[in-house]
């Protein structure tokens, strides 16, 4: 396959606010409330059971408080969209929909989720992108959480069947200018100009290699996202039927469409 | 700013129907099993409008606007046509397309 070269993203550092990050309140968005010492433990314990928290090793201690909540509460968007997910990694979850929470490297081969029950496959956009740092994550999911659209969200009345619909807030807004630097990712190749043909030649590519026959269409590519400027950071949403409310499940960031490529966000 | 179909055209053709299918269908947050209870409420006005517009697209759909329904749920049925075939079915079964 084709090896792309990565020139759009070089590691920098972010600059937490601390303070900020400090009197965020995880129950506000649905999660367990934490301490920075109940947090630091919580890592500690897991850490060999749950790799992603590796990510924590490089976080400030008030970012670090706000990935424990989310990995104690029922989220995923740290597994799957934050820096620990290398950029390999995140190539292949859009090129193969191999999912980086799968720790079994033959089932992840196999496109088999590592979250859900029954080995039931991996889903994934045509674009998987990620949040590259864990200051930046925790920063974005702290603001988000308090920001007008999400909080609408959060606070709707509980429904037992329902859920709140997606909700997108500019990268700019939640992390500031040039911030879009923070965010990387990899797309799908289109097919003859075709983001959804390259979706469905990805899906019969990988049937084919899953039942042990040729495919009769061309291996899934995946190219570097060019740039996340004007993007936005989306905000999926689920029920704690436990606790008769509504949380935050995931969010990652999306670049903007462009002309030859819609496979962002208009 | 970016944003979704329905909220650029709130009061476009399908807005509730894509609004919907991209709330529980997206693939980083695929509950189909949610969505089924939810079809199943007939108190919910939203449900009703979204199943009238999913027969009106199944009826014909060439009117869906240009590819927001896949642009917004990136289903892997192959054409707008066979994700709706599936959806109506994994909904409402074997209900008749025509029924009131």
């Amino acid at each position: 396959m084709t090896v792309w070269k990565i020139v759009s993203w070089e590691p920098r550092p972010f600059e937490a606010p601390r303070s900020e990050l400090g009197r965020f309140d995880p129950e506000r968005a649905g999660l367990p409330p934490t301490s920075v010492d109940a947090a630091a433990k919580y890592v500690a314990e897991h850490r060999t059971a749950r790799p992603w928290l590796t990510m924590a090793d490089t976080a400030s201690p008030e970012a670090l408080r706000i990935i424990a909540a989310l990995d104690a509460g029922g989220g995923h968007g740290h597994i799957r969209h934050e820096g620990w997910v290398t950029e390999e990694a995140s190539m292949r979850r859009a090129a193969y929909r191999e999912d980086p929470a799968q720790l079994d490297p033959e089932k992840r081969s196999l496109g088999i989720d590592g979250l859900g029950a029954n080995d039931r496959p991996h889903r994934c956009r045509t674009t998987s992108t990620r949040i590259t740092g864990p200051d930046a994550f925790a920063t974005a999911f702290a603001r988000g959480a308090e920001h007008p659209k999400v909080r609408e969200a959060l606070d709707m009345p509980f429904d037992p069947d329902g859920k709140p619909g997606e909700v997108t807030v500019p990268i700019a807004d939640l992390l500031g200018p040039d911030s879009h630097r923070y965010c990387t990712g990899w797309r799908l190749e289109p097919v003859d100009g075709s983001m959804k043909d390259a979706q469905t030649n990805r899906n019969a590519w990988l049937v084919a290699r899953a039942e042990g026959r040729n495919a009769v269409v061309p291996e899934p590519q995946a190219r570097p996202v060019p740039t996340f400027e004007g993007g936005v950071i989306t905000f999926l949403f689920a029920r704690n039927d436990a606790e008769q409310r509504y949380e935050i499940v995931t969010m990652f960031p999306r670049p903007a469409a462009t002309a030859d490529d819609q496979s962002g966000i208009n | 700013m970016a944003s979704f179909y329905w909220e650029r055209h709130p009061d476009g053709p399908f807005a509730i129907l894509i609004a919907v299918a991209t709330t529980y269908l997206d693939p980083e947050n695929y509950d189909l099993d949610s969505l089924k209870r939810l079809a199943k409420r007939e108190d919910r006005e939203e449900m009703r409008v979204f199943k009238s517009e999913l027969r009106e697209a199944l009826r014909d759909p060439s009117q869906l606007p240009d590819d927001e329904l896949w642009e917004s749920v990136e289903y892997d049925d192959g054409s707008d046509e066979a994700f709706l075939r599936r959806l109506w079915h994994d909904l409402y079964g074997d209900e008749p397309l025509d029924a009131s």
